[in-house]
């Protein structure tokens, strides 16, 4: 396997970056990791014309707390995320998600953001990022705009950004959220891919959940939240039964294949018995 | 035990600091003048006829240096079988597997290379494929062979004793069937070769297990003389059994460094390596015993087919074992085995850890617990009624010379705390037993011939303060030339940290069949005590000579010449060596081994026969996650009768990296087709090899015999590969044990286990 030809260019500012990609009437690609882009180029699964690196952009490294929330630089790496101070002290369970991808070597380099714009349906932050009702910030030939990061994925490999845009990072509002968590099944502890994966956020009132969101990855062309499986929740006093009651809701709710890694019969069963057990370790220990 | 200076003890391996530096080279990291580089191009169909091929385009691009195809290079046929050499340089008229050598190229870098097989054009004709070995043998399927109907490979039809009588008198018949998957060895270093034929002389260096088959093979191939083929084992990162024979690197290359007379580096990547194959046979078994009312087997009927793939490779010799090793471990006397070896359109299968062994193991560990549970009986104790006893023959006329199979039995139910455990366990978890047994080195070289299979040579350097071993014997990562090294030093008196090695080297060291079999320690071991005994004598001659006393009186250990009567040290090694050097030359040893002649005079008789057989029981502990399906492996205790150790830590690691790969066979390996026979896991991310955090807590022991093994140096047995072969079975019994539900196929996923227990639960209803 060996790289296709490309031209490669490291810019100094977001806009060189956004006028190259812009100049390239799409063929060509950011990378800033490149643990997904360089492999799919050597599978000769995509031939891009440029790459345009973000390694010089240093903006996209912060990881930070103000008014609007906490915000993440969509070049953070995933040990970067694991290890960050912020983010420990604010949402664990966005650390403990990036502890279950890939392997260490890989979390060295992979980066937040491509993680999110690789949109690859097994993908392990988008859960628990939209179970936290995350926004994305892009910037582009028409300036910044933010939007809901359920709104970025359209389908496998493919997302809502315009031509040109980059994704610069993630903001995960302020929030009264109890507890939020991912739990991923893989087949075996480390590098694997999701067989399934399930987010979960719950909001309490005492004994009553007030507000819930289930996010499944894997089962689907895109994650998704299992809104039936939530409104199953609304209003009730939390118990073990109740959430098995929403696992089976978001197990009718999901849209799994068969594949390598499991068949869609499994993967659905799987969802049952994750979506319970993420409310269950949400509800009780918060932020995991 | 007896007193050893040297061996016995855990010395750091003499390549260690090597390695962990980097300073350690493997092939591909060789560098040669002007060395170009090379590739193959591979079919992309499981079956099809060449109608042409155009390699101008290719040709033309700058950088190029040499295209070649079946027309350049000999029409004979090759394989490792010398029973079935059917597996040419490049394909002739069709291709028989996704991954087929069709041509190769060679240019100044690997870029070049990659952008000029694509300008390779070749026109296919597509054939309708094999992929089932089940259907494979039934008329009218295509053809994978011309010269071989019905795709039968191998047959096999054995019957020692009476089957039929045994079933007759049997108080129980049983008769189960299982399924064996499909593995890959994934040896973490790529196979490369660099190739350079000039004035006459071939030149190899490559990542092999067997510096002489290839030299041997290559010599065939290319009508030369073995002396003038070189073949140089650099470091090498692990084999399996799957770098036994010489692949396309190496005759390709040669062809491609004698056309541009240049060294040719050339490599497979990833998922060429997966391609290749050599791997584990996918297997269906069949197996009937008869037992008597305690649970003694009368007799045993073994009915399999495996799926060979396209070629040969070691095929017929893992369609043997498969049955062969089966009476090993417990003492029956009938044995009937059915074999069918199948020729698809998939890669070639070929010998991986263990041969054909481990996956009838697991089928027979699986039958024997399912007919224990029938008799009401303990799965040890239907074992230890079995359990093969020391001095014995198998029906397949296997000599057993020490065997603490019943040591090793009681001793794994006393650290595992099995009788406290079984029944007693908490719901989901479960404990599960089995045993293995496997050769120290075969019987038989892979061709016919009358060579030693494995000589040595020691010289002591000339000023006494050191000694070189040259052997043929190979390290691929196990650890043989220290091994080897602390057997020389023990050998001839002298001390490890004084020894340095030259090895596999075809040229400058003496011949060795390699590295498998679980051969070298025994094989190469005895060469290698031969060669030191033989540097001791002429030493201790020496030095009666300088004391003027008689040589029978003196001994030499840890290079101290001392008188054996008083103990009283009187010269040291050192001097003694020197002055050896100046009055009568060269102080060299030499020493080779040949196995007695061994096994009966059936058909197959030499597959599986060896001086001294390994035994082995594991009992593992799992824990089962009743909603998913997956399995936690709490523990495993392993305990084995490898007879004398050399390096207790070596040994060690020898054990985990055994049930290493045995577990990864057993849970989570396969390599998985579509429905075009293209391999569609040939990574290491889908291809799901255990990670160091899949790895239970593993707890070996060693049991030993009153008598040390006979047939082995110092005693020692096989350990490398014994480990591999109890595993599949021993969690399979514990998935039953924890759940109450039998996976009869490999490996025993989660979804598996998920599904079966969903089943269980829908007919409980």
């Amino acid at each position: 396997m060996y790289l296709p030809d490309f031209a490669y260019y490291a810019p100094d500012t977001k806009e060189e970056a956004v006028e190259l990609l812009v100049r390239s009437r799409g063929t060509a690609r950011v990378i800033a990791g490149g643990t997904d882009l360089m492999v799919k180029m050597k599978q000769g699964l995509l031939s891009p014309e440029a790459l345009v690196s973000l390694k010089n952009l240093d903006g996209l490294k912060e990881i930070g707390t103000g008014s609007g929330g906490l915000f993440i630089g969509s070049r953070v790496t995933l040990n970067e995320l694991i290890n960050s101070p912020v983010i420990q002290a604010t949402y664990p369970s966005i650390a403990g998600a990036a502890h279950q991808m890939a392997n260490n070597q890989i979390r060295h380099t992979g980066t937040m953001g491509g993680n999110l714009v690789s949109a690859v349906p097994s993908a392990d932050l988008p859960p628990i990022f939209i179970a936290l009702n995350a926004r994305v910030r892009v910037t582009g030939p028409a300036g910044e705009r933010e939007f809901p990061l359920s709104d970025l994925f359209l389908g496998p490999g493919r997302t809502s950004l315009a031509p040109g845009e980059i994704l610069t990072g993630v903001v995960v509002p302020e929030q009264k959220t109890t507890g939020s968590t991912y739990l991923k099944f893989g087949l075996r502890r480390s590098g694997a891919l999701a067989v399934v994966g399930v987010a979960a956020a719950v909001t309490m009132e005492g004994p009553t959940v007030k507000d819930a969101r289930i996010v499944l990855g894997a089962v689907a062309p895109v994650p998704f939240l299992a809104g039936e499986a939530a409104k199953t929740l609304y209003g009730r006093e939390f118990t073990t039964e109740l959430a098995e009651e929403a696992g089976r809701v978001a197990a009718s709710e999901c849209r799994p294949i068969s594949d390598i890694r499991g068949s869609a019969e499994y993967r659905r069963d799987l969802v049952r018995v994750f979506t319970r057990r993420s409310l269950e370790k949400a509800v009780r220990e918060g932020h995991v | 035990m007896p007193d050893f200076d040297v061996i016995g003890r855990s010395k750091p391996k003499i390549d260690g600091r090597a390695k962990v530096t980097g300073e350690a080279k493997y092939a591909g990291d060789l560098k040669f003048p002007n060395m170009l580089v090379g590739k193959i191009l591979t079919s992309p169909h499981a079956h099809a006829r060449i109608l042409g091929i155009d390699t101008s385009e290719a040709g033309k691009l700058p950088g190029v240096k040499a295209v070649i195809t079946h027309a350049d290079v000999p029409e004979l046929k090759y394989g490792i079988s010398p029973a079935r050499w059917d597996e040419n340089i490049f394909c002739r008229d069709k291709v028989r597997f996704v991954g087929d050598k069709v041509a190769a190229v060679a240019a100044l870098d690997e870029e070049t290379v990659y952008k000029a097989l694509r300008l390779i054009r070749v026109e296919y004709e597509e054939l309708p494929a094999v992929l089932d070995p089940l259907t494979a043998m039934n008329d009218g399927q295509p053809q994978v062979h011309d010269e071989y109907p019905r795709n039968i490979n191998t047959e096999i039809h054995q019957h020692f004793g009476d089957v039929d009588q045994a079933f007759k008198d049997a108080y129980h018949v049983r008769t189960d069937r299982f399924v064996g998957q499909r593995t890959y060895q994934c040896p973490i270093e790529p196979h490369s070769a660099v190739s350079m034929w000039a004035d006459g002389k071939l030149t190899v260096y490559s990542s092999t297990q067997s510096p002489h088959y290839f030299q041997y093979y290559l010599a065939r191939e290319f009508g030369l003389a073995m002396g003038d083929v070189r073949v140089i084992k650099p470091f090498v990162g692990g084999g399996f059994g799957g770098k036994l024979e010489p692949t396309g690197l190496e005759f390709a290359g040669a062809v491609l460094s004698r056309l541009t007379g240049r060294p040719v580096r050339m490599f497979y990547d990833r998922h060429e390596m997966f391609a290749h194959n050599r791997g584990r046979h996918r297997q269906y078994m069949e197996l009937t015993s008869g037992v008597d009312r305690d649970g003694r087997i009368l007799g045993l009927y073994a009915n399999f087919i495996m799926d060979g793939g396209a070629y040969t490779s070691l095929g017929v010799a893992s369609a043997y074992y498969a049955g062969a090793m089966l009476p090993l471990t417990y003492g029956f006397e009938n044995f009937k085995f059915d074999m069918y070896r199948v020729y698809t359109n998939l890669p070639a299968c070929g010998a991986q850890r263990g041969h054909g062994a481990p996956q009838p193991r697991y089928a027979l560990e699986c039958h024997l617990d399912m007919v224990a549970k029938d008799l009401g009986m303990d799965p040890i104790q239907i074992r230890l009624v079995n359990a093969r006893r020391p001095n014995t023959v198998t029906p397949n006329e296997f000599r057993v010379n020490s065997c603490e199979l019943t040591a090793c039995l009681e001793k794994a139910r006393e650290m595992s705390g099995w009788d406290e455990k079984k029944g007693n366990l908490p719901p989901g978890r479960g404990i599960g037993v089995a045993v293995g047994s496997f050769v120290s080195g075969a019987g038989y070289p892979i061709y016919r011939t009358d060579l030693p299979h494995a000589a040595a040579v020691v010289r002591v350097n000339e000023d006494g303060t050191s000694a070189t071993l040259y052997t043929g014997a190979v390290d691929i990562g196990q650890g043989s030339d220290t091994v080897l090294c602390q057997m020389a030093a023990e050998a001839m008196g002298f001390t490890y940290e004084s020894m340095k090695i030259v090895a596999a080297d075809t040229e400058t060291t003496p011949h060795d069949f390699g590295a498998y079999a679980s051969r070298q320690t025994l094989m190469s071991g005895w060469a290698v005590k031969r060669a030191g005994e033989e540097v001791k004598a002429q030493l201790l001659s020496m030095a009666a000579e300088l004391l003027d006393v008689d040589a029978s009186t003196l001994d030499c250990r840890l290079g101290v010449i001392f008188d054996v009567a008083s103990g009283t040290a009187r010269l040291n090694f050192t001097e003694v060596a020197r002055t050896f050097f100046v009055k009568r030359g060269p102080l060299v040893g030499k020493g080779s081994y040949a196995p007695p002649k061994l096994g009966g005079k059936f058909k197959g008789a030499a597959v599986g026969t060896s001086p001294a057989y390994s035994f082995a029981t594991q009992v593992s502990e799992v824990e089962i996650d009743a909603e998913t399906g997956e399995i936690k492996v709490a523990g495993v205790w392993d305990v084995h009768d490898c007879g004398t150790v050399i390096n207790p830590s070596l040994l060690s690691a020898q054990v985990h990296g055994a049930l290493f790969m045995g577990m990864g066979e057993s849970v989570w390996e396969q390599v998985v087709f579509d429905d075009k026979g293209k391999i569609m896991n040939g990574n290491l991310g889908e291809y799901r090899l255990p990670t160091a955090l899949d790895m239970p807590k593993v707890t070996s022991a060693l049991v030993h015999g009153e008598e040390p093994e006979p047939a082995g140096p110092w005693g020692v047995k096989e350990v490398g590969e014994g480990a591999t072969i109890p595993t599949m079975g021993c969690y399979a019994n514990a998935i039953y044990d924890a759940m109450g539900i039998r996976l009869d196929s490999l490996p025993l996923s989660y979804e598996k286990v998920w599904k079966a227990l969903k089943e269980k639960r829908e007919q409980e209803r």
